[in-house]
């Protein structure tokens, strides 16, 4: 069974002559353990594809499914607790808590889900010594670089285990070595463990860290392109399929 | 820890300032509430116990109903009774001891009121049980001794061989201590023993006594006896001791309504100032907030997490308001202490805390904090987890909300109404009703008066103050909620200083009608039946013997009740009272109602009197007296300086004699004659009044200075509130600024990208800072005026008669409060936009 799957998803932001479609009629399968880039140029719709797929908004038409379960049957509340099991976001700007320390930022979903503080912690020790961040548990966001704090993100993103991770441009804020980085974690996320990622880019060398790329054009998916080989050869392929668009 | 009370604290710690800022607000309304009802039942208490007579232990004891009293022959009645062993009537009353001749205590003031006992040596130890300490008791035949109690012994250093002088009605009587004897347990009063007729003399109540204590024959049934013993006596008679304070009631639950009236103002502010610090609060953290709710926090856990904070404001500003409230009774009590014992010869003891007044500070610190939280609160609960992601800009903005508005104006008439219904319960309610009124009415406001304001600030500052127009004109809402920080302090400012103009000019014109005569013999304790001994008639004809003297009058007093309601009954002589003094007449005419005095059983009776029983003129009245009840008639409603604040009803010294069997002179006034010599005068004056220690001599100029002193030292006291009370809505307009600057930061962005200096940014800044204020100010001079108007309405509804006097003097204050506070306000938020970095501002979300 397929992770994510969408069918026919449409969402049409304003009304009558202000109404702008985002999305029209995406499908879309992940398959559990991929890692898949989405990329296509500004204001295609990439941005509001993902947040439909993580229960943020709610389409206009279609539906969205997560491992088979309609995301459009669910309450506010259970899709609160179904972003707070199921998936891990990863956002351009970290969007850590400021007042909190690393390793609090990073128990903090497990904290939501009612797992004792004291486990929390430990949870948050192991995810921040596995993105090689041991050394800065007790430092708060603004005691850390842009890398870092990305680092903590994706730890906080995968230590309540989910099955999925979303990230939303996780490389846009960085320079191009932390961007490297980063998408050589997310790529281990998925080699090492055994997550999927969905991702979302305008950057090619980021996406050609991915196994497969879908192209957005004015809300539709216009192509899709399984990467083999190494990351130069996939780089040079997705700014080919670009300039396409 | 719970996580949420960590991160709330850690949210809370990160902004210190502020946190401390708006605490402080919630702290300061809880002080005023809390210190202030300390201070009000310890005043209420000083007057109870120290004019009350102890309890005793014995199995029956009569008094009269009024608390005035009757003849020695009711003891032969009760001796009478079946099943009554021994009985023993005695005279107690309450003395003021003259400063002159009064002990010095421990902390260097002297004894001010002493309970006086005149008893029979010979039947009273059959009811009582007197230990002697020291000396011995009173026996048959003694005169001028004393035995003290054992309490008053030690404070004043007492002992026998000592003398003590009292005042009399013939002047003074000087006194031998013979016994020193232990006090009644629980016994709180300072009380002093000596012959009844000694008493009764003292007093100027021959053959009359006011208490009469019994004892049962063992075996038989108390209470069928008290029952009898007072059915054979008749009316006029209750059980039990005598009690002091129904006719202070009225005054002591006005001086609450009013402390809670404004600590309740202070707290509204307090919640407003919390609610802005939330809203900017909630807006600073869109993108953390939308972050818990993206990574699973519910909205419940979100509104929680705002709740929590408020919470701990709430608790941390209660719990330092109580400390604080603590200190301010006590500092409150060590300033008025001093006067009230002057004034009222009482000493005040330490502030009482009753648990009501806790659960009322604590309920309303923490109450309003949460409720103020509530909305931000649940405002934030509806951020959605998109905007972890794409925050939207500006979302706090608030339209002007017709439906908002119309329930304003209804929030307002209800106030209105509240205001009108003369129920100062109702009036401070609808205080509040009405400033929130106000505050939903503004957005609807907000563009006309923009519009007007905005034309003289273009004068000033042109391109700018067009600027900042248009950003209030566009946000209506928002701008109407800063202003209204400003508004409802500055109400109060305009509010307090219409009240305190009106009150000082209404309260020098009671001075000057009925203290306005040229020499007066006050007693030394304000509250005339506060202990004063008053003077036979020998005093009253010395004085109008006095070369130069024109006319003298005098005002005499007694204890009546009228239904539930001890009332002084004060009598005057209706023809001499009105030309050397007067009452201020708020209904009947004083022509009319002084020759009705005169003509039969008639009375005045005061505002205070008059608002608490809904009285009317005409009406007809039950004074129960010790000869009985006895009707009389509401001549007209008017009332002295002295007595504003008590239940009081003026009647002719004739009626007085006649019912309560009153003939002292408590207070006497006298008017010179033109062509007098006033040194003179004055010099014959002073030696009678030496005679007569229970009283002091002053001249209407001298009486009039007095009070003025005491009168500025209080105005001081409130003023320093009402500068105190300014401070928070300065608080308040710096948090709204800065949630200002923050919501438009990628506005400002484009401002400096498109060519605008930091300086015309500053002046931006500034330029709407003044325009909310002068919104502010012109809300809160509508708001105060109005609020102080009605203000004097119901103080006038409670029986204090004054014209309103419009307050210029509070308004030229609240227009500069407005403008500086304006600038003050708008400068860290200025300098906060000029230094923004221009491209993070531009890439600001």
């Amino acid at each position: 069974m397929a992770i994510v799957e969408t069918k026919e998803l449409t969402k049409v932001y304003g009304r009558g002559d202000a109404a702008v479609t985002a999305l029209r009629k995406v499908d879309l399968r992940v398959e559990p353990g991929e890692f898949v880039a989405v990329m296509g140029p500004s204001g295609c719709g990439k941005s509001t594809l993902l947040h439909l797929v993580g229960g943020l908004d709610r389409p206009t038409s279609g539906r969205v499914a997560l491992n088979g379960q309609d995301l459009s049957e669910l309450s506010d509340d259970a899709l609160t607790r179904l972003r707070r099991r199921e998936i891990g976001f990863v956002f351009q700007f970290y969007n850590l808590i400021p007042v909190l320390k690393a390793a609090e930022n990073v128990a903090l979903p497990l904290v939501l889900d009612g797992v004792s503080p004291r486990k929390a912690q430990s949870q948050a020790q192991l995810w921040l010594e596995r993105v090689g961040l041991s050394d800065r548990t007790d430092h708060r966001p603004d005691e850390l670089s842009g890398g870092q704090q990305q680092r903590v993100a994706i730890a906080r993103a995968l230590a309540s285990e989910p099955a999925l991770i979303l990230a939303d441009e996780p490389t846009g804020n960085l320079d191009s070595r932390a961007g490297d980085e980063i998408a050589t974690l997310l790529r281990r996320v998925v080699d090492e463990w055994k997550r999927t990622v969905l991702m979302v880019t305008h950057d090619p060398r980021i996406a050609a860290y991915a196994d497969r790329i879908i192209f957005l054009k004015d809300g539709t998916v216009v192509d899709e392109a399984r990467l083999v080989g190494g990351n130069d050869g996939a780089e040079k392929l997705v700014r080919q399929r670009m300039e396409d668009l | 820890m719970s996580y949420y009370i960590r991160l709330a604290l850690r949210y809370l710690w990160g902004r210190k300032l502020r946190t401390i800022l708006t605490t402080l607000a919630i702290a300061f309304g809880t002080m005023l509430i809390f210190g202030m009802n300390g201070l009000v039942p310890a005043v209420e208490a000083a007057y109870r116990q120290q004019l009350m007579q102890a309890a005793s232990q014995v199995d029956l004891t009569i008094t009269g109903e009024t608390r005035s009293s009757f003849p020695e022959t009711a003891l032969e009645v009760v001796r009478g009774t079946p099943g009554v062993a021994h009985a023993s009537g005695s005279l107690v009353r309450p003395v003021v001891v003259p400063p002159a001749d009064a002990p010095l205590l421990p902390d260097g003031s002297r004894l001010g009121t002493i309970v006086l006992s005149g008893i029979d040596p010979e039947t009273a130890p059959q009811v009582r049980r007197f230990e002697v300490v020291s000396g011995r008791l009173l026996q048959p035949g003694d005169r001028n001794v004393l035995v003290v109690s054992e309490s008053l012994a030690r404070k004043a250093s007492l002992e026998p061989g000592d003398r003590l002088r009292l005042p009399s009605a013939t002047g003074v009587a000087t006194f031998e201590i013979v016994g020193v004897i232990a006090g009644e347990p629980g016994a709180v009063s300072d009380e002093v023993y000596t012959p009844l007729p000694v008493a009764q003399a003292l007093l100027n109540q021959p053959g009359r006594i006011n208490t009469i204590e019994a004892l049962v024959v063992p075996g038989s049934d108390a209470r069928a006896v008290r029952e009898a013993a007072l059915a054979r006596l008749g009316s006029g008679f209750k059980l039990g001791e005598n009690q002091v304070g129904s006719e202070l009631q009225a005054a002591v639950e006005m001086g609450e309504v009013a402390f809670n009236l404004f600590g309740v103002l202070t707290l509204a502010m307090g919640g407003f100032i919390i609610f802005n610090t939330f809203r900017t609060v909630v807006v600073e953290r869109r993108r953390d907030i939308g972050m818990l709710r993206a990574v699973g926090a519910s909205r419940r856990a979100v509104i929680g997490l705002i709740l929590t904070e408020s919470l701990l404001q709430g608790v941390v500003g209660t719990a330092a308001g109580l400390c604080g409230g603590y200190f301010l009774a006590l500092g409150m009590g060590a300033i008025v202490g001093p006067i009230w014992s002057q004034a009222l010869r009482l000493s005040l003891g330490g502030p009482v805390f009753k648990p009501a007044t806790y659960v009322l500070a604590i309920g309303l610190g923490i109450g309003v904090t949460l409720v103020a939280g509530l909305w931000p609160a649940v405002s934030a609960g509806r951020v959605t987890p998109l905007e972890a992601l794409r925050p939207a800009e500006g979302e706090a903005s608030w339209k002007p909300a017709r439906r908002r508005a119309a329930f304003g104006l209804a929030l307002v008439v209800v106030a209105v109404l509240g205001l009108a219904s003369g129920n100062l319960n109702l009036a401070s309610l609808g205080a509040v009703l009405f400033l929130a009124g106000l505050v939903l009415v503004g957005p609807v406001l907000v563009r006309p008066i923009a519009g007007v304001f905005g034309r003289l600030l273009e004068l000033v500052l042109a391109q700018e103050g067009r600027i900042a127009e248009g950003n209030l004109a566009r946000q209506p809402g928002r701008a109407a909620i800063t202003a209204s920080a400003m508004t409802i302090g500055l109400a109060i400012l305009v509010a307090l200083g219409g009240m305190t103009t009106s009150l000082e000019s209404g309260l020098f014109r009671y001075i000057d009608q009925s203290l306005g005569a040229d020499y007066l013999l006050m007693p030394h304790s304000m509250v005339l039946g506060g202990g004063n001994v008053g003077a036979g008639p020998e005093l009253a004809e010395a004085v109008r013997s006095v070369p130069g003297i024109a006319e003298v009058t005098t005002v005499r007093l007694a204890m009546g009740r009228i239904g539930d309601t001890d009332v002084q009954t004060i009598g005057i002589d209706p023809e001499s009272y009105p030309r050397v003094a007067g009452l201020e007449f708020s209904a009947g005419e004083p022509e009319e109602a002084f020759a009705a005095l005169a003509e039969g059983r008639a009375l005045i009776a005061n505002g205070i009197f008059s608002a608490q029983s809904r009285l009317q003129v005409g009406e007809e009245l039950t004074l129960q007296t010790p000869e009985g009840p006895k009707t009389y008639r509401v001549a007209g409603i008017g009332m002295d300086f002295l007595n504003a604040k008590l239940a009081t009803v003026y009647v002719s010294q004739e009626n007085l004699a006649r019912d309560l069997h009153e003939t002292s002179d408590i207070l006497l006034m006298a008017d010179r004659a033109a062509d007098a010599d006033p040194a003179e005068v004055r010099a014959q004056l002073e030696r009678i009044v030496a005679q007569y220690p229970a009283f002091s001599l002053l001249s209407g100029d001298e009486m009039r200075e007095e009070y003025k002193q005491m009168y500025g030292m209080a105005m001081r006291l409130l003023h320093l509130l009402m500068v105190t009370l300014a401070i928070p809505s300065l608080i308040a307009l710096m948090n709204t600024l800065g949630i200002n600057v923050l919501e438009r930061t990628r506005e400002i962005g484009v401002l400096r990208a498109v060519g605008s200096t930091r300086r015309q940014v500053q002046r931006m800044i500034v330029g709407e800072s003044l325009l909310l204020s002068a919104l502010g100010t012109a809300f809160g001079l509508l708001g105060g005026l109005w609020l102080g108007y009605v203000l004097v309405g119901a103080l006038n509804a409670t029986g204090f008669k004054m014209s309103y006097f419009f307050p210029y003097s509070g308004i030229v204050l609240a227009v500069a409060v407005g403008l500086v506070f304006g600038v003050i306000a708008a400068l860290l938020p200025a300098r906060r936009a000029a230094r923004l970095d221009l491209l993070a501002a531009l890439r600001y979300e």
